[in-house]
């Protein structure tokens, strides 16, 4: 009896000789793992990986900056924001350009890094961006608790916390398969998955590491061909089925679900998170009323329907010619985990 | 902004954890982690950490290509 050789992920890749297949990704981390370990290049030519509506920056809408902007420069308040805001083009202005224009932005690492801001700066009143989806939505949460418990004035969140479930149900009908994010799903378990998988819809949570993609693609290929729906957690050293409770209870505490705009994909119920009533103290807009604002992207930008995954970067007509990383015109060029700046970033990649 | 860090823990401190993380330091909060020692993975988003990693990815992949089989 002759022993069978193990099947590496690669050998099961380059093995596929199975149906068309659209694979989603849906974290700008992985968007860009993938592209920057040549994955891409080894996938056979049947599948197509798209990049979803991941990029927490890419999603946020055009009228959160502009009432960043406003607060910033009509208000006087210090912005404390993640670095890959202070790029994004507004209706008027990026919030760079609002520096220029004597604005204060503060960049930061954490939410809990502009808590410490604001209490150090007892004269300045400061407002946290706080957008991102349930990965970062647990800091901003503790930082609210933190500054309620040591009856801090001076800072407030401008919320625009998102979540993944509603935005898989939008896209289901653009891909066959998800590319689950993987540290969403280690904070919230992989219940929605589970839920997308009763309605048909197939996918796999994974890691960042090469092993951990390959291994993800490996077994997509696999059990794709098979025609059953099915879900995998292929992340299980840090996914675990019921995530982490702790993490629920703090963002169930402090928000509460609405609807909210995303980039692309417009107003979507239950998608969003904003602060409960007890809060309200913190809630920049309710603080500093400010006004509804109804944002303008570039016309020609295509960022929308690459957030859907209906056309790709290079199809745009902005792409690498007016837009590029030094001077984004839309989201996805900004930040570091957008489909454009990947696609710009690795070109010589491009499939 | 949206992006994990893996970290080893230092040292553990009233609801704060020092990480290493390829080198670099920082405090992170600790609040969502019971029993976290000096010596465990974590992974860091935006200041905190959200998870405990309690394997690496060789036996991670390992295990799930034998499964498929």
């Amino acid at each position: 009896m002759v022993s069978e050789k193990k099947q590496t992920a690669l050998d099961i890749i380059n093995a596929y000789q199975g149906p068309k297949i659209r694979i989603m990704e849906v974290c700008g981390t992985h968007t860009h793992e993938i592209f920057r370990q040549g994955i891409r290049n080894i996938l056979p030519p049947q599948v197509d990986v798209i990049s979803g509506p991941g990029c927490p920056v890419c999603v946020t809408p055009v009228g959160y900056i502009d009432e960043a902007v406003w607060l910033a420069l009509q208000q006087g308040v210090t912005i404390c924001t993640f670095g890959d805001l202070v790029r994004v083009p507004g209706t008027k202005m990026s919030l760079a350009d609002a520096r220029s224009q004597g604005a204060k932005i503060e960049v930061v690492y954490s939410p809990l890094d502009a808590y410490d801001y604001a209490k150090k700066h007892p004269a300045e009143a400061v407002v946290f961006l706080a957008v991102g989806f349930e990965t970062t939505t647990p800091p901003s949460c503790l930082a609210v608790l933190q500054a309620k418990q040591d009856k801090l004035t001076n800072f407030s969140l401008l919320v625009a916390n998102k979540t993944m479930p509603m935005a898989y149900e939008a896209m289901k009908n653009n891909a066959d398969v998800f590319l689950y994010p993987g540290h969403v799903d280690a904070v919230m378990g992989t219940k929605d998955c589970e839920n997308m998988l009763k309605e048909g819809v197939s996918g796999v949570v994974t890691g960042f590491t090469a092993k951990e993609l390959l291994t993800a693609f490996a077994v997509i290929l696999t059990l794709f061909p098979k025609g059953k729906p099915f879900f995998r957690n292929c992340y299980p050293r840090v996914v675990k089925p019921e995530g982490s409770p702790a993490a629920q209870k703090l963002i169930k505490k402090v928000m509460q679900p609405c609807a909210t705009e995303w980039r692309g994909l417009g107003i979507i119920p239950q998608s969003g998170l904003e602060l409960r009533d007890e809060y309200a103290a913190f809630d920049a807009r309710k603080k500093y009323n400010v006004p509804k604002m109804q944002g303008r992207a570039n016309p020609a930008c295509r960022c929308g329907e690459i957030l859907q995954g209906t056309c790709k970067p290079p199809q745009c007509p902005l792409f690498g010619k007016v837009c590029t990383p030094e001077h984004p015109v839309g989201a996805c060029m900004v930040s570091h985990e957008g489909a454009c700046s990947a696609y710009y970033l690795y070109g010589g990649n491009v499939r | 902004m949206c992006v994990g860090l893996p970290a080893r823990v230092m040292k553990v401190q009233d609801g704060m954890a020092l990480v290493d993380a390829s080198g670099a330091k920082r405090q992170v909060s600790a609040a969502l982690l019971d029993e976290l020692d000096p010596g465990d993975y974590v992974m860091v988003h935006a200041g905190m950490a959200i998870a405990k990693i309690t394997d690496d990815d060789t036996a991670e992949t390992d295990d799930i290509l034998e499964d498929l089989n």
